[in-house]
């Protein structure tokens, strides 16, 4: 018995001791996995998921402290600050906490004095709990307020795009909406890139810019225009200079333009342009073979083709070769040539020199040129002189720029390290070379349309067009003109064009020659010593001389037909 | 019983819990010593923007113009101005070439 009550004792203890120790297994494993958790998730906090773990942190922090990357700053090519963002206080009021009202209406109107009574009252009766007055207050205002102790008013720090040199440079430089996004302009097309913080600098060139802008409206108020457009690039690189539009704005105050002003005339508005396309059309009729430089054309008569009738505004009663068209600016013998090399061979080199497409240029406002494409004798005659192509003047300028600089084609641009860019050769060397005497003539010869382009010292060579502006309603305003002048420098090695065009000028003389070629004068005079372009050296000499083996004859001194 | 290895275990866990706690601690507030600076350099920065934005105001070129014409009585570089010596010889040389 005592035996068995010892068995069943030491069986008690055995089974006691058991469950114990599993207790303790269950107790530790849990603790320990407890431990493991907690340990795993502070190793994951501090180390895993560092980048969380400090946003989760800031999220906690003062507001203030952290902020927005700032707009990047807009510098010209010589580092000049052309916009940049800076801090403003605004003014504003929570009503719930005025005390009294008229007091402070009566506070509030000693310091800002053009602030309505009505509309304050308005405001201050509001159920809201935050209301802005002003969006901009200067420094001497916030003292003046806080000299008051008006209650209830919050004067909070915002950001604000300026532009400095206020109106210079507007179109290219566009503006921001008062979230700080860019809504034209360069600020609009390279928006992702200064909402980085990135800092640009663009092609454009401050003094040029402003000489280029000033000459224009000048010219625009002599002549009293309704605007105009003024270009000045590499005729290189395709590096624009100059890019002006009139009427222009300050971005400063962007709200308050007018669409008007707004409107780039210079890259987004499409022009008959005239004239000016017989460059091209002289510069395909020398690339294809089909054409000689001595061939000549009868421009004695009107040319009539279906119902319309060609013809020239200073008639000539003589035959003509390719740069007494250019020259003379015959209408006639450039719808001759391009009856030579046809439609397809126009349409084809129309497309190569961008003509037919938006341009590449890192600005939004770009304008598609129109072009009639019917393929007609007609059309085909009439592009040749530049009536029914519609195209921008920054176009016509890379155009230009093409036709000189050896035939390669060059894209203007605003982007500096963009102008590294080997284009295709759209013409040859020879007939570029060609085209460079022939528009040295149009500005050098006693005869030529451009003659008051001529700026002592410097060969500059261009072409002129003046061309009766199209009326939305269907076809042409009579007596309204737009003209237009493009341009080269120094014409021995070209290595700027200046397009300017003046949308039209009233007056009895209101053709290119007597409203455009006076402006490239004076921006030549006034940029060549800017850009180091040297007067007369030994190659414009040799240039000039070599000018003499072409023959322009004169109204009325021709062979008798 | 919780035998030895059990409580180095824990023991090393509470300590590793504790150091990584103050690790992260110490590093969210350097990280917000770092936000700081970060806001005392960007208003800085602004205010460089200002200084900046002044000095692009009274080099504007307009106004630069009107005080050359107006203080300075400068005018405008003509041709005949940019003459040097080299270009001088070798206009020379040519036109002397071309009447011989």
């Amino acid at each position: 018995m005592q035996f068995l009550f010892f068995h069943n004792n030491a069986f008690s203890k055995n089974n006691n001791f058991k469950t114990i120790r599993v207790k303790l297994l269950i107790c530790s494993t849990l603790l320990i996995s407890a431990f493991a958790s907690i340990g795993y998730r502070t190793v994951s906090l501090a180390s895993i998921e560092n980048n969380k773990t400090a946003q989760i942190s800031f999220k906690k922090a003062p507001s203030d402290i952290l902020q927005h990357t700032i707009r990047g700053n807009i510098f010209d090519r010589n580092n000049n600050l052309l916009a940049t963002t800076v801090n403003v206080s605004s003014l504003n009021i929570n009503p719930q906490e005025v005390l009294d009202i008229n007091q402070t209406i009566f506070n509030l109107k000693k310091v800002f004095p053009k602030l309505n009574r009505e509309r304050l009252l308005q405001k201050l009766n509001s159920d809201r709990k935050h209301i802005n007055l002003l969006r901009e207050i200067s420094p001497k205002d916030h003292v003046s307020l806080l000299k008051l102790g008006i209650e209830a008013l919050k004067i909070e720090n915002s950001e604000k795009r300026i532009y400095p040199n206020h109106t210079l440079a507007s179109h290219v430089l566009g503006s921001t909406d008062i979230d700080g996004k860019g809504i034209a302009g360069i600020e609009k097309s390279l928006n992702k890139q200064l909402s980085g913080g990135q800092d640009i600098s663009i092609t454009i060139h401050s003094g040029i810019q402003h000489i280029t802008k000033t000459l224009l409206s000048e010219q625009i108020k002599k002549f009293k225009a309704e605007g105009g457009a003024g270009i000045i690039m590499n005729a290189k690189n395709g590096e624009v200079y100059a890019l002006v539009s009139l009427p222009d704005y300050n971005a400063n105050n962007y709200n308050k333009i007018s669409d008007k002003k707004l409107f780039n005339k210079a890259t987004k508005g499409t022009y008959e342009l005239g004239s000016t396309l017989k460059l091209i059309t002289a510069a395909v009729a020398l690339e294809s073979d089909l054409i000689n430089e001595n061939e000549v054309f009868d421009v004695s008569s009107p040319l009539r083709i279906s119902s319309k009738t060609i013809s020239d505004y200073h008639p000539l009663n003589y035959s003509i070769n390719i740069p007494e068209v250019v020259v003379h600016s015959s209408n006639i013998g450039s719808a001759k040539i391009a009856e030579k090399f046809g439609p397809s061979t126009q349409l084809k080199y129309l497309k190569s020199l961008g003509l037919m497409d938006k341009l590449s240029l890192e600005l939004p406002e770009l304008g598609k040129p129109q072009v009639r494409t019917d393929k007609k004798l007609l059309t085909t005659m009439t592009i040749s002189y530049g009536h029914g192509i519609s195209i921008t003047p920054s176009h016509l300028a890379s155009a230009t720029a093409t036709i000189v600089n050896d035939g390669i084609r060059v894209d203007p641009t605003l982007l500096i390290s963009k102008s590294s860019k080997i284009n295709n050769r759209i013409f040859s060397n020879k007939t570029s070379k060609t085209m460079r005497n022939i528009m040295r003539l149009v500005v050098s010869n006693k005869n030529g349309t451009a003659k008051q382009a001529e700026a002592s010292g410097y060969l500059v060579g261009g072409k002129t067009g003046t061309a009766e502006k199209v009326n939305p309603a269907g076809g042409y305003f009579k007596k309204q003109n737009i003209v237009t002048l493009t341009s080269a420098f120094p014409m021995d090695n070209p290595q700027f064009i200046i397009t300017v065009m003046i949308d039209n000028p009233k007056g009895q003389r209101r053709t290119a020659g007597w409203v455009a070629a006076p402006v490239v004068n004076k921006i030549v005079t006034r940029i060549a010593p800017i850009l180091r372009i040297k007067p007369l050296t030994k190659s414009s000499i040799n240039f000039s001389k070599n000018l003499l083996k072409y023959k322009i004859r004169g109204k009325d001194k021709g062979a008798n037909l | 019983m919780i035998k030895y290895p059990s409580f180095l275990v824990i023991f090393v866990i509470i300590f590793i819990a504790i150091s990584l706690y103050q690790i992260k601690y110490f590093i969210s507030k350097k990280e917000m010593e770092l936000a700081k600076i970060n806001k005392q350099k960007r208003n800085t920065q602004l205010d460089l923007y200002i200084l900046k934005a002044e000095l692009s105001y009274l080099k504007r070129p307009d106004r630069l113009e009107k005080i050359a014409k107006n203080k300075l009585q400068m005018t405008e570089i003509l041709p005949i101005d940019i003459w040097n010596l080299k270009d001088f010889v070798d206009v020379t040389k040519s036109l002397n070439e071309s009447g011989s």
